[in-house]
């Protein structure tokens, strides 16, 4: 397999604060990996210093992407990424557009029904505010991968969203990830969701990556104290 | 970045301070200061051009302007701040009341507030001014008619806002009173953007005094007011341009002061 | 049911909202009951109605219909502050459930004018904190660190009983597994009976003796967690099942 994305000895942070502490990893291409973290541990400032915000400075160490891939972001909050009041179809438009990618309204549809929005023309119609949490999350992945990225960015895509609708958009980025062989790129403070999505696991706390590994090794035996902690914290489910 | 703007508001607002804090100290000891009687009238000195003896001339009648100047600066900037501190404590209170107990009270209050923010407070202060007649006391009233439901709608939106937080519930499950609730969570977590409102105010409500009584709605000559001093002297303005020009030449600074300072703290506070 | 141990009972609860000239129903009917040093799971999405129920059952606000007894004596109606006297709440921002301004140590002892300092000493012991905790303000300490004295708080009141409104969900992982053996702890060492509202149905089947599924207002499923989760009557509640996301291991 191919490497996508590798990270060496990264040191990041926002002015001369410095929020990332020697992270290295590697990310093969059509996997999906996620870096599970508490508030506070980093993995948000990761993903910005991937996706190069502004904000974030680099101060050492590298991030090497494939040359020709393109990076999607889907933001915790898809409001804050919307204007409420103007139609999907517009703002998907403009958003194709200044990517230079024609508006192919089969080609839109169809994603949107991927991402199980069954009736697409009226989703389309639909204005940001009209629509529920995960409504509109669901349409702000259909608009990031109409961008067709070669890398899905997800920052705590289902943290604003209720259990069931949660588990819903877990489902159509697995199906985003089998039928187009997207890499997805997930931070998530839910070490549920990783070990029902994640191929690799990272476990990252206070800006350094404790553990990073195949999902099944990092769930199954645990090397460091804290992802024990973490695991044996994580409530489930008690029948009797 | 944003450290560095916090600093230059804050040496803002301390200039501001410091020059409103000088204004007020000249008006307070303005007997001290001035240099000759301001309503000792002089015949032999009517309307004489600025001097060592007269700083700023003399009017009409041969009183010193600058003294005048002096102790108008009492005048205006006592009846500005009890004006506003009253409006103040009032439309606080009323906001606070009825931003927390809602209800009847608070639609009786707003609808007031609504009829009151309807006409421009000039318009309703000059209407109020002539039918109270004259004197600085029903000028006050005039202006004070508006101004604390400015305070009362800010008041009331806040507490709205506080009152369903977790902390003011947990206080009233502890068995804490209204009043208690509103005097220890409410009143010190909306005080500042009250006072802030009042900084403001007392720009545009200097405006308002000196206003009415250039109208001659306001202070009752002879005593000396910046608004009634430029009315008194208009008349011979080309003879005499300085009884005129250093009246309103301190109501402009004033108020440039005062608003300055209420716009630098209220950009200070944003900040947080 | 009726049973001699019951500390809190709600009989056909109604709520009305008027929101923008339709009227909603917030709360359907709902009735419940609470045993002494029991702990009673709330489950269901949000906007289901599980928070306001608690804020009817605290007297914070006013229901339409329907009556509540404490200990078989009826107090609907009555001031939050004589609710207080039996319950405490504990609120979701735990952060926010200090006011920002006051210390610790005022805001903890508010209105327990009589809460000596021997008991608060022991009462912070008990929930794990140190006692220079209460030289901070809430803006100074950590979420968990709230939550657990929020939990304080309601202890010195001398209530028997804890509302807790979604108290973990905006906690990590860890801090979350920290607060809820506290919870349990307290059950079992001060027989302490709980209403614990949560959207996790995971948490809420570890700690819950109880449960009851709230849908759009209305209870659609109530009994024993075992029974309920093991072997659910209702669509809605199989629903929630599934979609629960769980450690795959």
């Amino acid at each position: 397999m191919d490497t996508i994305l590798r990270i060496n000895n990264l040191f990041a942070g926002y002015g001369k604060e410095c929020v990332l502490n020697d992270i290295s990893f590697e990310v093969e291409a059509g996997k999906k990996v996620c870096i599970v973290g508490e508030s506070g541990s980093g993995k948000s400032t990761l993903l910005k210093s991937i996706h190069g915000f502004a904000g974030v400075s680099v101060t050492g160490g590298s991030i090497e992407i494939e040359r020709n891939i393109l990076l999607g972001i889907v933001p915790q909050n898809p409001g804050g990424s919307f204007n409420p009041i103007r139609t999907y179809k517009a703002q998907i438009g403009e958003a194709l557009k200044s990517n230079n990618i024609d508006f192919k309204i089969e080609e839109v549809e169809k994603t949107l029904q991927t991402l199980g929005l069954s009736d697409a023309k009226r989703a389309l119609r639909a204005r940001p505010y009209e629509l529920s949490g995960g409504m509109n999350q669901r349409m702000a992945i259909a608009t990031t991968m109409l961008l067709e990225p070669g890398i899905l960015l997800c920052d705590e895509v289902t943290s604003a969203l209720d259990v069931k609708t949660a588990g819903i958009v877990v489902e159509q980025l697995l199906e985003i990830n089998r039928l187009r062989k997207t890499t997805i790129l997930m931070v998530t403070h839910h070490l549920g969701i990783a070990s029902k999505m994640a191929d690799y696991i990272g476990i990252m706390k206070s800006g350094k990556m404790l553990e990073y590994g195949p999902a099944k090794e990092i769930l199954d035996n645990p090397q460091n104290e804290y992802t024990k902690n973490l695991l044996k914290a994580l409530p489930r489910l008690k029948v009797n | 970045m944003n450290h560095k703007r916090k600093k230059i508001n804050r040496i803002k607002v301390t200039i501001s301070a410091v020059v409103a804090l000088l204004l007020v100290l000249i008006a307070l000891m303005a007997s001290v200061i001035a240099p000759n009687d301001p309503y000792v009238t002089n015949a032999s000195a009517i309307r004489s051009a600025p001097s060592a003896e007269f700083l700023f001339g003399t009017d009409n009648l041969g009183r010193c302007v600058f003294s005048r100047v002096l102790y108008g600066a009492r005048t205006t900037i006592a009846a500005t701040f009890i004006l506003v501190a009253v409006s103040f404590l009032l439309g606080s209170f009323v906001g606070i009341l009825s931003g927390y107990y809602g209800g009847v009270l608070d639609e009786i209050t707003m609808r007031i507030a609504d009829i009151m923010l309807a006409f421009p407070q000039m318009v309703v202060a000059i209407a109020v001014a002539g039918i109270l007649g004259g004197g600085l006391s029903s000028a006050m009233i005039a202006l004070g008619i508006t101004m604390w439901t400015g305070f009362a709608r800010l008041a009331r939106s806040h507490t709205f806002a506080i009152k369903n937080c977790p902390y003011v519930q947990a206080a009233r499950l502890a068995g804490k009173s209204g009043p208690a609730i509103m005097m220890s969570h409410i009143l010190p977590n909306i005080i500042a953007p009250l006072i802030t409102n009042a900084l403001t105010q007392i720009g545009t409500t200097m405006i308002g005094i000196s206003g009415l009584s250039f109208l001659g709605l306001g202070v009752v000559p002879p005593t000396a007011e910046w608004g009634s001093m430029i009315n008194e002297s208009r008349a011979y303005i080309q003879i005499a341009p300085w009884a005129v020009m250093y009246p309103a030449i301190a109501t402009i600074v004033t108020i440039i002061v005062f608003n300055y300072l209420g716009d630098c703290v209220m950009e200070y506070r944003d900040e947080d | 049911m009726p049973d001699s141990d019951i500390v809190l009972t709600g009989k056909n609860i109604n709520k009305y909202y008027v929101d923008k000239g339709k009227k909603m129903q917030a709360l359907k009917d709902v009735s419940f009951y609470l045993k002494e040093g029991e702990i009673l799971g709330i489950v269901g999405e949000s906007g289901s109605g599980k928070s306001t129920l608690l804020r009817h059952i605290s007297c914070l606000e006013k229901p339409d219909g329907g009556t509540f007894f404490y200990k078989g004596v009826e107090y609907t109606g009555k001031s939050a502050s004589f609710a207080g006297a039996f319950l405490q709440m504990i609120f979701q921002d735990a952060q926010m459930s200090f006011d920002p301004r006051m210390k610790m140590k005022k805001a903890v002892v508010e209105a327990q004018k009589n809460c000596s300092h021997d008991k608060l000493s022991g009462i912070l012991k008990a929930v794990g904190l140190d006692e220079s905790l209460l030289e901070k303000k809430a803006g100074n300490m950590s979420g968990g660190q709230c939550q657990r004295m929020s939990i304080a708080r309601a202890l010195c009141s001398d209530a028997r009983i804890l509302l807790c409104d979604e108290i973990t969900s905006a906690l990590d992982v860890t801090t979350q597994a920290q607060v809820v053996a506290l919870l349990q702890q307290l059950r079992e060492k001060e027989g302490l009976a709980m209403i614990f509202v949560s959207h996790d149905i995971a948490l809420v089947s570890m700690l819950c003796d109880r449960i009851m599924v709230m849908k759009n207002g209305e209870c659609v499923e109530e009994g024993q967690t075992g029974k309920v989760l093991g072997n659910p009557q209702h669509e809605y509640t199989r629903e929630l099942l599934d979609n629960l996301i769980e450690l795959k291991m």
